[in-house]
């Protein structure tokens, strides 16, 4: 695999970073989950939420490339999820 | 889209309609008339429903056939006409509205197309296995109850889904990167922008269907207990999940349809249109709106009560922006200088029509008075007001404006004329009737009803069957005009939107030259700057 | 201020750009055509993911959680995570040039996919023999049609990983244009999002 640029090297070096930053908190999560733990339900749900909206934060940015496209994309991502965020609400409490 | 294809002989023959054919304008063709054709299948079956309901008492159909007949009286004109009559519309026109040659994805645009007659086969067929007979809503556990045909039919709707939405992908698309030199966004003509705000629903909300109808047929065919009650199944569920997308689904049936009356009006009244940002952005806002209104048609379901105010507000909120347009459009045909043709009298008869619906709907946007108007006759007065009066004659008003593009030939006047006095009395004479007959307590959905309320039964037959006379007068209009119609100009209406400078019909790269735009679309009544060329552009001194 | 309108002189549309208006826009048509695609793809997850939410929450069935099994389907969720990183090699593999390259990676990403939908497999039929059905309470229903349309699309999404590699066994790829390697690594890294949520709310909440 040869580089042009030390640019193209640099960004498969981003791209290891957050494939280990994704692999460390997948490996936390696995661990909080075990019934040895002695955490509240909500602590431990509080953290499960934030780390998976964190992972899927991650592959959207920098392996979907959002942060370095056009923001519009990111929009068109964002707005169904917001939505459906609603809609789950309303469906679990109706 | 090489110079390969402009030097072509263009094939104009009739066979092409029934290929895999890429260019927008052949599929555009397909839509229509397929889209026609169901109109005609689904107005047949509600000729059926007025026979029966007459007079009182059950007259030929019995209960099971009737419920049948309105199930698919409703699913046949919701997604097999409607629906698609619209998106074929917007596939036709759009490329030339903004100067493209054709859509972003063309072999998507055809699979779209194609998705069309195959659901709607599968909903014909449910007809011979046991149809579906739920209603167009499939409540469960009725559906998973009903017979093999409501599998069938669940499927066709499935397939239906697929083809809307991937028809948005190519609206969106299109539009955001095919515009021509000169057209931002605040150049596009309203129609456009109709099209980008149905799309955002059809994306958001028709996947949603696609999973409840899924979860419909998991029960009936792999042995899920979604619905099953007994095993904690709920209904409520279905109903939200449908809602969700059905709701939305009455704006994607009428967005479209706003904006044919926003490109319609400036034409005929020589005058620009009123707040053209104002009606813009109330388009969009309406389909953001409409994703938040869902459970008002679940008032009286069991949902638990206080969800309820939340959604009674959202749904009068959207009446505001709906509003808007209403005034936007009154402030277009002010002071006009007005030519009735059938086209802008469809348009204007919209706009009467629209407002009784609208209106309407924001009396059962209350709680109090939905839950003693549900499921009466007032709903389905409402519910054919706007589809009928406002989405239907939205389409006839397209037709006529739009017919001489597409086929080269104009249409009857005086035919039009007619047929647009028919409609406009039929239509009230078969719609007004229902509120007063729902507010005596008529329940829709039923084969027999009180003797009480036969009068105004027998009223709105006969305006049914009024309507289905004046139908009869447009296809024969629409069929021998495009047959022997006299010859259209390029531009016969001396409109300003980009489908009027090009021939009737575009050649099949659309443009000789593409356009570019140094102007807004309605600027009627304007001198004609020097720069202007074109005698079919003088619009001064009319 | 007529609608006055200047002809471009045509130099023959094949040297037309018939996207420059979304280039203005910094937009690929294909892109935004994914991105769009994926947008209703969130919703009718989210359909599902509502639907097994809803029964999670109002009927629940703590025996047949019990036997979720989270490790298993943990290290799962890692193979998924490490085929979406192989994915992303593949592209700046071939925005080098390295044919050779993203076949490879893609090829890696195809072998995971694959190892992934075994283990998913091995769950459903563990899960199955325990006692847990599609039938068995609506938790289980909601629970085999959400990560089983899941599977659906690792499956959809197998066949077009090698769809591609085929395409780049003959060429079609380069330094300039590997568009269609990054819309199907948009797809790809889409589903292995949906897993992330629904590992989440499935086997940890």
């Amino acid at each position: 695999m040869e580089s042009k640029t030390t640019d193209k090297s640099h960004s498969n070096l981003i791209y290891t970073i957050i494939f280990i930053l994704l692999a460390v908190i997948t490996g936390v999560e696995v661990f909080l989950s075990s019934p040895i733990l002695q955490i509240s339900r909500g602590l431990r749900n509080t953290f499960f939420i934030l780390f998976s909206l964190g992972k899927a934060g991650l592959v959207a940015a920098f392996f979907m490339h959002l942060r370095s496209d056009s923001k519009f994309y990111t929009y068109i991502f964002l707005g169904p999820v917001i939505m459906l965020l609603i809609f789950a609400y309303v469906m679990v409490i109706s | 889209m090489s110079t390969e294809s402009v030097e072509l002989k263009q094939e104009n023959n009739w066979k092409r309609y029934f290929t895999w054919n890429t260019d927008h304008k052949v599929i555009g063709v397909q839509y229509l008339v397929t889209a026609f054709a169901f109109f005609l299948i689904g107005g047949a079956l509600a000729m059926l429903i007025r026979t029966e309901l007459l007079q009182p008492g059950i007259d030929f159909m019995d209960g099971t056939i009737y419920n049948r007949v309105i199930t698919n009286h409703g699913s046949i004109m919701i997604f097999l006409w409607i629906i698609p009559v619209l998106a074929g519309f917007a596939n036709y026109m759009l490329p030339l509205m903004i100067g493209a040659r054709d859509m972003a994805f063309p072999n998507l645009n055809a699979l779209s197309f194609w998705l069309i007659p195959v659901g709607g086969l599968f909903v014909l067929l449910s007809f011979f296995i046991g149809a579906a007979e739920t209603g167009w809503t499939a409540y469960v556990p009725l559906s998973i109850q009903a017979p093999d045909g409501q599998t069938i039919w669940a499927i066709g709707v499935i397939l239906l889904g697929f083809s809307s939405i991937f028809g948005a992908i190519n609206f969106v698309t299109t539009t955001f990167t095919m515009r021509t030199e000169g057209m931002g966004f605040l150049e596009l003509p309203l129609f456009v922008w109709s099209m980008l705000a149905t799309s955002l629903l059809i994306l958001v909300a028709t996947p949603v269907l696609t999973a409840g109808l899924i979860l419909i047929a998991m029960d009936r065919v792999f042995g899920t207990i979604f619905f099953t009650v007994q095993a904690g199944g709920d209904p409520i569920l279905w109903q939200n999940v449908f809602w969700f997308y059905s709701h939305p689904a009455v704006y994607i049936m009428i967005l479209p349809g706003m904006g044919i009356i926003s490109e319609v009006l400036p034409v005929f009244s020589r005058k620009p249109i009123f707040g053209y940002i104002a009606i813009a952005l109330s388009s969009m806002a309406i389909s953001v709106l409409g994703l938040t209104v869902w459970a008002h048609h679940m008032f009286t379901s069991g949902m638990s009560p206080a969800l309820r105010v939340p959604f009674m507000i959202t749904s009068m909120i959207i009446a505001v922006p709906t509003g808007i347009k209403i005034f936007s459009w009154l402030g277009t045909i002010w002071g006009g200088k007005l030519r009735f043709t059938p086209s802008m009298l469809f348009s204007l008869g919209f706009i009467s029509m629209f407002l009784i619906g609208g209106i309407t709907g924001v009396f059962q946007a209350s709680v109090p008075f939905d839950l003693y108007v549900h499921d009466t006759y007032f709903i389905v007065g409402h519910l054919h007001f706007v589809l009928f009066g406002g989405s239907v004659f939205s389409v006839f008003s397209g037709f006529y404006y739009w017919f001489p593009k597409v086929t080269g030939r104009e249409m009857n006047e005086r035919l039009g004329k007619i047929q647009f006095a028919l409609m406009f009395i039929g239509a009230n004479l078969t719609y007004l009737p229902m509120f007063a007959s729902g507010m005596l307590g008529m329940p829709r959905r039923v084969v027999d009803y009180a003797p009480e309320l036969a009068s105004l039964n027998l009223l709105t037959t006969i305006g049914a069957y009024i309507l289905g006379t004046s139908v009869i007068v447009f296809f024969h209009n629409a069929a021998t005009s495009w047959l022997r119609g006299p010859k259209a100009t390029s531009n016969p209406w001396r409109a300003l939107t980009l489908e009027w400078m090009t021939t009737s019909p575009p050649p099949i790269h659309n443009f000789e030259e593409l356009p570019v735009v140094t102007s807004g679309p309605y600027e009627y009544g304007e001198t004609p700057g020097a720069s202007d060329t074109r005698q079919t552009l003088e619009v001064t001194g009319d | 201020m007529e609608k006055a309108m200047e002809t471009m002189k045509a130099e023959g549309s094949h040297h037309e750009d018939h996207f420059r208006a979304g280039k203005a826009l910094g937009l690929d048509h294909r892109k935004l055509g994914m991105w769009l695609f994926l947008s209703s793809e969130v919703m009718f997850f989210g359909g599902l993911l509502s639907t097994f939410l809803f029964y999670k929450v109002n009927n629940p069935s703590p025996s047949e959680v019990a036997l979720l099994d989270v490790v298993l389907v943990g290290v799962n969720t890692f193979i998924l995570l490490t085929s979406s990183f192989t994915v992303v090699l593949g592209l700046t593999a071939i925005q080098r040039n390295n044919v050779q390259g993203v076949m490879r990676f893609l090829g890696i990403t195809m072998l995971l996919g694959a190892v992934f939908l075994a283990g998913q497999g091995y769950e459903f039929v563990k899960l199955y023999y325990e006692g847990m059905t599609l039938s068995s309470s609506v938790f289980a229903s909601a629970f085999f049609t959400l990560t089983g349309f899941h599977g659906l699309h690792v499956f959809i999404g197998l066949i077009w990983a090698g769809l591609t590699i085929f395409k780049a066994y003959q060429g079609q790829y380069s330094a300039e244009e590997y568009g269609g390697v990054e819309i199907f690594g948009l797809y790809w890294h889409f589903v292995d999002i949906v897993w992330i949520v629904l590992f989440t709310l499935i086997y940890l909440v």
